[in-house]
Parts: C-alpha cells; sequence; structure tokens
C-alpha cells in the first residue's frame, strides 16, 4: 500500500515535471543533477505560489466587481496588521529555503576538482572555436567568408564520457560564451579572467553529439558561431587522443 | 526659493492666492511647446515624444520578429538585425520607459502634492530639450553610411572599441545616450527639491499618493545610478578617441570594469523604470475598487527597499562571467521577491472587499498584475545562479524581461494613459475602443513572450539574425512572430482612439473617476499654476475625504479598539446626522485645524490620534470630535 502510494506521488510529480520542462534538454553531465533540483524546488514553490495569488486577483476582481444599481461605498479598510506581518514573513522563509538550496547546488556545479583526467583549453574568437588538447592537438574551425547557417560542418570538441574534464576558456578578443544547451551550462570567455569549469558526462550518452553555441553578443557572424560537442567513450578517447597526437585540424563553416 | 526670514511678511498679507499670475508674454500652438516652462506642458512634451520613441522601437521589433518568423531568413541582412535591436533596446529603455515615467512625473507630482509647479521650472525645460537633443542623436546613426550603433543597448567592452566597432553610428550612440541621461539626471533633482519643498499645507510625507513616493525613490535612484554610467560612456569615448585603454584589454585595460560600471547602473534603472509604473498601476487600483490603498506604509517600506537593494544586485546580470561572488549576489536578488510579493499583497488587498469597476484603466492594471507576477517568478528563477548558468542571454531572458517592462510597465503605462486622459485633456478616451485596445494588447503579448520560455529552455540564444531549421524553434518563433503583429496591431485602436478623442471625445469635469488624489479636485485640464483651492489634506486621498466625508479611512489597532469602546453604540445614528450636517460645509472652514488634533476626542488618546494612517478627513473628522467628546 505504502509502495502504492509512493509510486502515485512519484508518477505525479514525473508527470508534473516532465510537462513543466517544456523543451529544455535532459542534463548529460553529473553537474546537472544539481540544476534540476534547483528547478524542481523553485517550481514546487512558484507554481502553488502563483496560483494562489493568480486566483486571489480573479476571485477578488468577480467576487466584489461592482454591480449595477448598487451605490454602497465599501467599507475603507486600509491596514491588517497580523495580515501585513503575515505576507512580509512567509516570502522571507521561502526565499532562505531557496537560498540554502541555492547555495548548495551551486557550490557543487562550479566545483573545480583538483586532479582532472583531462584539460582542454577552449579559445574562442570573432568568429569561431579553438579546442586544444594536452598532447598539443589543436581544433580549430571558424566562419566562412559566405557561412550559411544550416551548415553541419562545425568545430567538433571531441570529450569523454564519465571523466572529469576540466575546460579553461579564454578569448581572443571580443566577449564570447561557451553554451552546451545539454549540459545546461555556459560560462563567458572574457579577457582578462581565467574561467575554469569542470564537465563530467555521463558515460550512457558516449557515441552522440551535442550542438554548443556562442551565446554573448560577439558582432556581425555571433548565429554562426556554433560547435559540436562528441562524446565517446573513456576507453575509445585514448586511441583517439594518442592517434592525433600533435596534429592541427582547420575547419571552416558552410 | 522662499527663505525663511521672508516669511512673516509672506503671511501678513490679508488674501493671499496661493499661486501668483506672473504676467509675460503668452504664446499659443508651436511657440508655447517651444517657450514652455510650465510642467504641465513640459509633461507632455515628454509623453507624446516618449510614445513615438515608443512605436518607433515597437516597428523595429516587428522587422526583427518578421526575420525571426521563419530559421534560414533573408528578411535583414546581420548588420541590419544587429543595429535594430541595439536600437530596439537602446530607444525603450532610455528614451521611452524613463521618460515616459518622468512626463508623468512631471505632470502629476506637482498637482498631487498641491504645488504649483516643479521647483526649478527652467531646468525642467531645459532636461526636456536635452532629452530631445538624445532621440535625435542617438537615431541619427541610421542616417551613417555604416549604421547605427549595432552593440546591443549593454554595449559590452570590448566590442566597443574602434577596433572592432569603427563607425560613427557608435559615437552617435555614446552621446546621445549621455544627453539621455543628464536629462534624467536633472528630473531628478528637480523631482526631490519639489516633493521636498513644495507640498502644500498638511501635505506630510506619509499623506503623499503612492505615486509620488515612488516617483520620489525612483528620482533618488537616478542620482545614485546615473551619473556611474555617464562616466561609464565618458571612458568610452576617450577609449574611442582619445588612444586611452581604459576597458581596452590590449593596453591592460579590463573588459570586466564596463560591465559592473554598467549593471552597477542598469539593475537600478530596470526599478527606475518599474517603480513608477507600480506607482501608476496603484493609484487606478485604488480608484477603481473605491478603497484606500491597502497597508500604505507597508507598501512605502516595500517601495524603499526595492531601491535600496536594487543598488546591490547589478552583478546578478554577470553570474555567468565567473568574476562575482554568487552567493552574495543571489540573496540580495532574492530577497527583492520580499517587497514585491508585499506590493502584490497590497494590490490584492485593495482589491478585497471593494467595488472594482472595470473600467480600461482598471483592465489595464489587471493585466499589468497578471503578466507582472509571472515575470517575477521566472526573476526568481533566474536568480539563482544554477538556473542562471542555463538561462543566460537565452530567450528565457528575453521572456522574463518583457513580462516585466512591458507586461507590467507598459500596461500600467497604458492604465495611466487611459486614466489620466481626462485630467490632461478634458476628454475621456472611447470605452469600448480602449477595451478592444487592451484584448489585442493582452492576447498579442502573450502570444508574443509566452513561447519564448520555451525556446529559451530549447537553447535559443539571445541576440541572433538567424537560426537553423534543424534547432527545433521554427514552431515557436513562428508563433512568437504572429504575436509581436497582433501586439503591433493592438495599436491601431488605441491610435485611432486617441485621434478621434481629441476631436470629438466626450468632455468631462474635474473628477469623473471619482479619484481620490489632488489632481481631481482641479480643472481637466488644470490652469496654469493648477488651483483654485485645495481642499484640506488629512490623507493620503484628500478629493475622497471632500467627496465622501462620512466614508473617510476606517481608523485601526488601537485607535479603532478605543473608538469601539468610547463611541461606537452611539455611532450609528447620530453619526449619520452629524455627517449629514457636515456634508453641507464648504469643506474649507467645517474641519478645525489641520492634522492631528482632530481625534483628541477619542478616549483621552490627546493628540496621538492615527491623524497620519488617513484619520478621518474633512468634516467627517469634526463630527466624530463631538461625539466623542466629554
Amino acid at each position: 500500500m505504502a509502495r502504492r502510494a509512493r509510486f502515485t506521488v512519484v508518477a505525479v510529480h514525473e508527470l508534473l515535471l516532465a510537462v513543466i520542462r517544456w523543451g529544455s534538454p535532459n542534463g548529460v553531465t553529473q553537474q546537472d543533477n544539481q540544476v534540476y533540483r534547483l528547478w524542481d524546488l523553485t517550481y514546487y514553490i512558484a507554481i502553488p505560489l502563483g496560483a494562489i495569488v493568480v486566483g486571489l486577483i480573479v476571485w477578488c476582481v468577480f467576487r466584489y466587481r461592482e454591480r449595477p444599481g448598487d451605490e454602497r461605498i465599501p467599507r475603507q479598510i486600509q491596514y491588517h496588521i497580523p495580515l501585513e506581518v503575515f505576507y512580509t514573513v512567509v516570502p522571507i522563509i521561502l526565499v532562505v529555503v531557496i537560498f540554502v538550496y541555492t547555495y548548495q547546488a551551486e557550490d557543487t556545479e562550479d566545483n573545480v576538482a583538483p586532479g582532472p583526467s583531462l584539460v582542454v583549453r577552449v579559445d574562442a574568437f570573432q568568429w569561431g572555436w579553438s579546442f586544444i588538447y594536452p598532447t598539443g592537438y589543436e581544433v580549430t574551425g571558424s566562419v566562412a567568408e559566405e557561412p550559411n547557417i544550416d551548415s553541419t560542418n562545425l568545430p567538433v570538441l571531441t570529450l569523454p564520457a564519465g571523466e572529469t574534464v576540466q575546460i579553461n576558456l579564454f578569448s581572443e578578443d571580443v566577449n564570447h560564451s561557451f553554451y552546451v544547451p545539454a549540459f545546461l551550462f555556459k560560462r563567458d570567455a572574457i579577457q582578462g579572467i581565467n574561467n575554469s569549469f569542470d564537465v563530467n558526462i555521463d558515460p550512457s550518452v558516449a557515441g552522440q553529439r551535442f550542438i554548443g553555441e556562442c551565446t554573448q553578443f560577439c558582432g556581425t557572424y555571433h548565429p554562426y558561431m556554433r560547435f559540436w560537442v562528441q562524446v565517446i567513450s573513456k576507453n575509445q578517447f585514448s586511441g583517439w587522443l594518442s592517434s592525433h597526437h600533435g596534429l592541427t585540424t582547420t575547419a571552416a563553416e558552410g | 526659493m522662499t527663505l525663511v526670514q521672508e516669511r512673516p511678511q509672506y503671511f501678513e498679507q490679508p488674501e493671499r492666492r496661493l499661486t501668483e499670475i506672473v504676467p509675460g508674454p503668452k504664446y499659443k500652438g508651436l511657440l508655447s511647446y517651444l517657450t514652455s516652462t510650465d510642467h504641465k506642458q513640459i509633461g507632455l512634451n515628454y509623453m507624446v515624444t516618449s510614445m513615438v520613441m515608443f512605436f518607433l522601437a515597437g516597428a523595429m521589433a516587428v522587422l526583427m520578429r518578421a526575420q525571426l518568423a521563419v530559421p534560414n531568413n533573408n528578411f535583414l541582412s546581420l548588420e541590419t538585425y544587429n543595429q535594430l535591436f541595439t536600437m530596439h533596446g537602446t530607444i525603450m529603455l532610455f528614451l521611452f520607459l524613463g521618460p515616459f515615467a518622468f512626463g508623468t512625473a512631471n505632470y502629476l507630482v506637482p498637482i498631487m502634492i498641491g504645488a504649483p509647479d516643479m521647483a526649478f521650472p527652467r531646468f525642467n525645460a531645459f532636461s526636456y530639450w536635452l532629452f530631445l537633443g538624445g532621440c535625435i542623436t542617438i537615431n541619427a546613426g541610421f542616417l551613417t553610411s555604416s549604421g547605427a550603433a549595432d552593440w546591443g543597448w549593454f554595449a559590452y567592452a570590448p566590442l566597443t572599441e574602434t577596433i572592432h566597432s569603427p563607425g560613427p553610428g557608435g559615437d552617435l550612440w555614446i552621446t546621445g545616450v549621455g544627453l539621455a541621461l543628464f536629462s534624467s539626471m536633472f528630473t531628478g533633482i528637480n523631482l526631490i527639491a519639489t516633493v521636498f519643498c513644495l507640498r502644500a499645507p498638511g501635505m506630510v510625507m506619509f499623506r503623499m499618493p503612492i505615486f509620488v513616493w515612488n516617483q520620489l525613490i525612483t528620482a533618488f535612484l537616478v542620482l545614485l545610478a546615473f551619473p556611474v554610467v555617464t562616466a561609464a560612456v565618458a571612458l568610452l569615448w576617450c577609449d574611442r578617441h582619445l588612444g586611452t585603454h581604459f576597458y581596452d584589454p590590449a593596453g591592460g585595460g579590463q573588459p570586466i570594469l564596463w560591465q559592473n560600471l554598467f549593471w552597477f547602473f542598469g539593475h537600478p534603472e530596470v526599478y527606475i523604470l518599474a517603480l513608477p509604473f507600480f506607482g501608476m498601476a496603484t493609484e487606478v487600483i485604488a480608484t477603481f475598487s473605491r478603497k484606500p490603498v491597502f497597508g500604505y506604509k507597508g507598501m512605502v517600506f516595500a517601495t524603499l527597499s526595492i531601491g535600496g537593494l536594487s543598488m546591490g544586485v547589478w552583478a546578478h546580470h554577470m553570474y555567468t562571467t565567473g568574476a562575482v561572488l554568487l552567493p552574495f549576489f543571489a540573496i540580495l536578488t532574492l530577497l527583492i521577491s520580499v517587497p514585491t510579493g508585499i506590493k502584490f499583497f497590497n494590490w490584492i488587498g485593495t482589491m478585497f472587499r471593494g467595488s472594482v469597476r472595470l473600467d480600461s484603466p482598471m483592465l489595464f492594471a489587471l493585466g499589468f498584475l497578471i503578466c507582472f507576477l509571472l515575470g517575477g517568478f521566472t526573476g526568481i528563477m533566474l536568480a539563482e545562479p544554477p538556473l542562471d548558468f542555463q538561462l543566460h542571454d537565452t530567450y528565457f531572458v528575453v521572456a522574463h524581461f518583457h513580462y516585466v517592462l512591458f507586461g507590467g510597465s507598459v500596461f500600467a503605462a497604458f492604465a495611466a494613459i487611459h486614466y489620466w486622459f481626462p485630467k490632461f485633456t478634458g476628454r475621456k478616451l472611447d470605452e469600448r475602443l480602449a477595451k478592444v485596445t487592451f484584448v489585442l494588447m493582452f492576447i498579442g503579448f502573450n502570444l508574443t513572450f509566452f513561447p519564448q520560455h520555451d525556446l529559451g529552455l530549447r537553447g535559443m540564444q539571445r541576440r541572433i539574425a538567424t537560426y537553423p531549421p534543424t534547432a527545433g524553434w521554427s514552431f515557436l518563433n513562428m508563433l512568437s512572430s504572429i504575436g509581436a503583429f497582433v501586439l503591433a496591431f493592438s495599436m491601431l485602436p488605441f491610435l485611432i482612439n486617441v485621434y478621434v478623442t481629441l476631436r470629438s471625445g466626450k468632455r468631462v469635469g474635474p473628477n469623473p473617476w471619482d479619484g481620490m488624489t489632488l489632481e481631481w479636485v482641479t480643472d481637466s485640464p488644470p490652469k496654469e499654476h493648477n488651483f483654485e483651492f485645495i481642499p484640506p489634506i488629512r490623507s493620503e486621498r484628500p478629493v475622497w475625504d471632500l467627496n465622501h466625508p462620512e466614508h473617510s479611512t476606517l481608523p485601526h489597532g488601537r485607535h479603532a479598539r478605543e473608538l469601539r469602546r468610547g463611541v461606537d453604540d452611539i455611532l450609528p445614528e447620530r453619526a449619520k446626522a452629524l455627517a449629514a450636517r457636515a456634508g453641507q460645509g464648504d469643506g474649507y472652514n467645517g474641519g478645525g485645524p489641520p492634522g492631528r488634533a482632530g481625534n483628541g476626542g477619542h478616549g483621552g488618546n490627546g493628540g496621538d490620534g492615527g491623524g497620519t494612517n488617513g484619520g478621518p478627513g474633512g468634516d467627517g473628522d469634526g463630527a466624530r470630535e463631538s461625539d466623542g467628546g466629554p
């Protein structure tokens, strides 16, 4: 009985979240779990609260609308101190709860582990990317003379699954931002700031590839500054990396 | 300004008018527009100019939505698209919402506090002309061969350095924004001086309408935030023309410095664009519920704390830069939702047990409540850094701030236009056309911006002129573009309504809505220097007290208990009789000395009788006093 009740609760929870998550991709990194936990908490607070407030507004408008011919003037109430204290204190408590979870999530997501299995340097420039591996292998792709937004010939960032990868992000000129929607994460590339973050991609998505974008407006060809993230399994990756030792690949989009 | 030493002489004159007629040339038509220092004319100038800017930037938005309606579209070139979104943002933020709010402030704040004009009328005219200069300068960029600025309204360095953006459009942007900023700062100074120095007798701070409070707090935010960004754009100009390297990393400058300076202005700015509009919505909701603003003082404190907190949250625009202390800015940002929530409950409390009339201003105000609520909730999501890492610079953010600034501020602006139009022109807008406007606007707005939340979650980044068909964004973008066309179309009934009403609209008296604040006691439109007479000011709604002396705000808390113990049993019959008798008085002579003394009769409570809390006003006051007194 208890198991069935729990199943129902879980099913309702999942259904609700499936509706609410809309088109948001499922995160594919370990760091993402934090994001979805936080989304759930926010939804569980925001939706009932929003429903209450909208309900109150709609109810007040319909229940207390002026009826034709009724000239009575309502009681001129202005203050109700206990009520005012209530609707001040309750939001403060909610905010503190959200903040505590936010702090934990952010702390975990932003944590850069001391001994990563792989460090990749990502350079963003107008308008393209270059990915530099510790072996010296460098993949560079930039926007062609007459770019085509349909192009799938984009620079590829190859990453191993199931390992902690540290990405060091740099800009060569204006501000850019490294965004992979499937990672539910982005970080800006700004000159003068050394940004590092970890990704640990779920082994179940090995073999898949995900689109990456620049999200910081960086000039004329901003929409074309895209790239692929190709995930391969841990074993394949070491072979792949040694086979590309010291090489440089250059791709032009479109 | 009147010096204190001069005052005895001032009072010795036997019958002094509230305002003095200053002889001088009187111009009509264009010349009066060009030379006026009257706060009402300047206010109208501001509002009309900023509405023109609104339609201009709205047309740009329609062009952009046309480009994005289908993937891989070639309707606009990349360069044109970038110029359009830059100018759309710049115009809407610097040249429409802010100046429109200042226009209403110019027109209404002096009247609401019973003043004949702003504190510095010529200074006021000067700030309008600066603003107009800003409008022309910023838009002049389109006339140059390389087009207008194309670096976004946020103008992130180092994209703004000459090496990346060489054209003169950018310089015109810097100059024009500078002019608009100076204009706003001058208006801010003027507003503060007006509110502090020119309030009518009896108009203590806690009897100012919420609208005035919000404008006052906004003016302080302007003075705190705008000098910073004015300096920042001046440094940018130096970088571009004098060879300095404040933001240029090539010479050791820091691009992130621009972001800090810009957002230190940019976040208070969004409250500068919101608080005045909260004030407008508050006045509308109170009038059309026929009740005082619920929790008036709480609302003032909420606005003050929004103003205070807004100065410490700028870096929530910079979570993804990796250069800011996330928890600090996250908690401060989240905390803003508390006073904002208080405002919501105040608005609901005002309608609760009221008598809600659904005239067009109230409809727009209700549209404001619903849309702004959604914008507020998405704001909480964006305030959490992990969610912001996903959502920052995607269409989710676009949806969020349009729900706040269009669904919030613009709906409130339309509520204000429909509400105060009779006061501005003496004619009332046609209700039927106004309701058509509202329905089309509400549908168009939500159709445009609701799908953009999902686009953002699907990873569509901002400021892109084109996107691939494979991205899965096509349907939602089409939906959004259709909505944008509906929204643009909704301006048509509005413009027809304004045109027809100005030519042949129904003439109305001073107070067509049964308004509560001082502007409704004078003519529509008010004469020069505003008032023939000012009713006694005993609460934040003197005109209501004048028109409904038997329905002044109920005392609360201790005062209510004392009243119940002492006089409630004899109130029903006698109070009615006394109120009826008092109602015949002319409102000027009946109420005894203004202020707190009137409450002295209640249970020997002395002078501490809730006067500032909207204690019984006008003549009802005198009636109760004779009731409860020994």
